[in-house]
């Protein structure tokens, strides 16, 4: 979380995150142009830079589906939530990886074009009538454009500026993109020659991504079907039981209109806030109190407990949510309170505090 | 917020895991095949052209 714009703002996870990330890219190259050519006859016999456009090709496929997985992988096992951190790097570099592909694609085909190479790309093919012919070059071009543009715009600056629903919109696309993927190799790379392993990653990447994405999605949407129960005191909610909460962490309930809405529990005092981070929709509740700040999961930004706001010279914001006991019900009013409206915790009484601190440990 | 974009995000890969799937097969079911009485060297071979990308 930043108050002005920078660049990137580096720190010891990032560093090691585009470490890694790199040392992989580095690698693969090295392996597909040094052991691919020994491996595979279809690799010896073609020239190096078609090896090239070849190595950089799958790799940027290799990138996409790893990067289209992080999402549902770290919904479906909080294990992976590290690997969303930094996600946007991740993006950044698929699009130039995907980029270098291509300019060797322009080099090494369209050199000698006695037309600009861009217009000689897309001009050489008109197959448009023919499904097999089809030129699936206009869908990697397609799909290359919407991979810049997503990176182009991977900045909080553009969060910020477009506001989060419409980039998250726009951020979909990625999707699109990855269908044109698809459909550019079986066209282009598939079609031409049997490639078992190209095919396996893209028909494998398919299926794996596709059973991730629907499992997770299923998982939610039972979630959000699954609203809290209704008190006669409406309209109160039961989000559930205050021995469940550990101290720093928050239990999970569902308004009736399915929107989330998070309690925590920090030093004997039950705060209710919206589940969605305002940076990027991150599920909050799922993040644990750090420093006395509701901390989000996904990219750690951080909130007041007290009224929600982001401490200064931040300027994030989530709404409140009154909440009180019941028992040892933890009752939660749906209705949101305007951003920034300060309410303090709500004390859990000292039997109830006594009685339920041994039932779960600290985060 | 977090459940419309829910939503829409089910139906994205709804469609495409049908739609890819029926695609890819419309795709390979129509690539030409290679006359059974076609000779056994040919210039279209993989090592003759180079290949695609």
């Amino acid at each position: 979380m930043s108050a002005s714009y920078k660049p990137v703002i580096w720190n010891r996870t990032k560093i090691i995150y585009d470490g890694v990330l790199l040392a992989g890219i580095v690698i693969y190259i090295l392996i597909f142009l040094n052991l691919g050519p020994m491996l595979s006859p279809a690799l010896r016999d073609v020239d190096p830079p078609i090896q090239r456009m070849r190595a950089f090709g799958s790799l940027a496929l290799l990138m996409l589906t790893i990067v289209l997985a992080i999402g549902p992988l770290a919904r479906i096992d909080t294990r992976f939530m590290p690997l969303l951190y930094n996600r946007r790097h991740f993006g950044v570099l698929t699009a130039i990886i995907a980029a270098t592909h291509a300019q060797y694609v322009l080099g090494w085909y369209f050199s000698f074009s006695p037309t600009p190479q861009l217009t000689a790309l897309f001009t050489s093919n008109t197959s448009f009538t023919s499904i097999a012919g089809f030129p699936f070059e206009l869908f990697g071009a397609f799909a290359l454009a919407v991979l810049v543009v997503l990176a182009v715009t991977s900045h909080d600056f553009w969060l910020s500026f477009l506001t989060p629903p419409l980039w998250k919109a726009i951020h979909m696309s990625v999707y699109f993109a990855y269908a044109a993927v698809i459909l550019h190799v079986a066209l282009g790379a598939l079609l031409d020659r049997r490639d078992l392993v190209l095919g396996f990653l893209s028909f494998g990447g398919l299926a794996l991504l596709c059973v991730l994405h629907l499992v997770a999605g299923r998982r939610e949407s039972a979630s959000d079907n699954a609203a809290s129960a209704t008190t006669p005191d409406k309209p109160w909610i039961v989000v559930g039981d205050v021995s469940e909460i550990a101290e720093g962490r928050a239990i999970i309930g569902a308004a009736p209109g399915g929107e989330r809405i998070a309690v925590f529990r920090v030093k004997g005092g039950l705060s209710a806030v919206s589940n969605v981070c305002s940076h990027q929709n991150g599920p909050l509740g799922e993040g644990k109190v750090v420093l006395g700040f509701i901390t989000c999961p996904w990219h750690g930004y951080q909130y007041r407990l007290e009224d929600g706001c982001s401490p200064p010279p931040f300027r994030e914001r989530i709404r409140k949510y009154r909440v009180r006991l019941q028992g040892s019900a933890v009752l939660v009013d749906p209705e949101p309170l305007p951003l920034g409206t300060r309410l303090d915790p709500v004390a859990i009484p000292a039997e109830l505090r006594a009685s339920t601190a041994g039932n779960l440990g600290k985060a | 917020m977090q459940r419309r974009h829910r939503r829409v995000h089910a139906a994205i890969w709804t469609s495409l895991a049908v739609a890819l799937p029926l695609l890819l097969a419309i795709i390979f079911a129509s690539a030409p095949k290679r006359p059974a009485d076609a000779p056994a060297i040919r210039l279209d071979d993989q090592s003759a052209e180079g290949g695609k990308a």
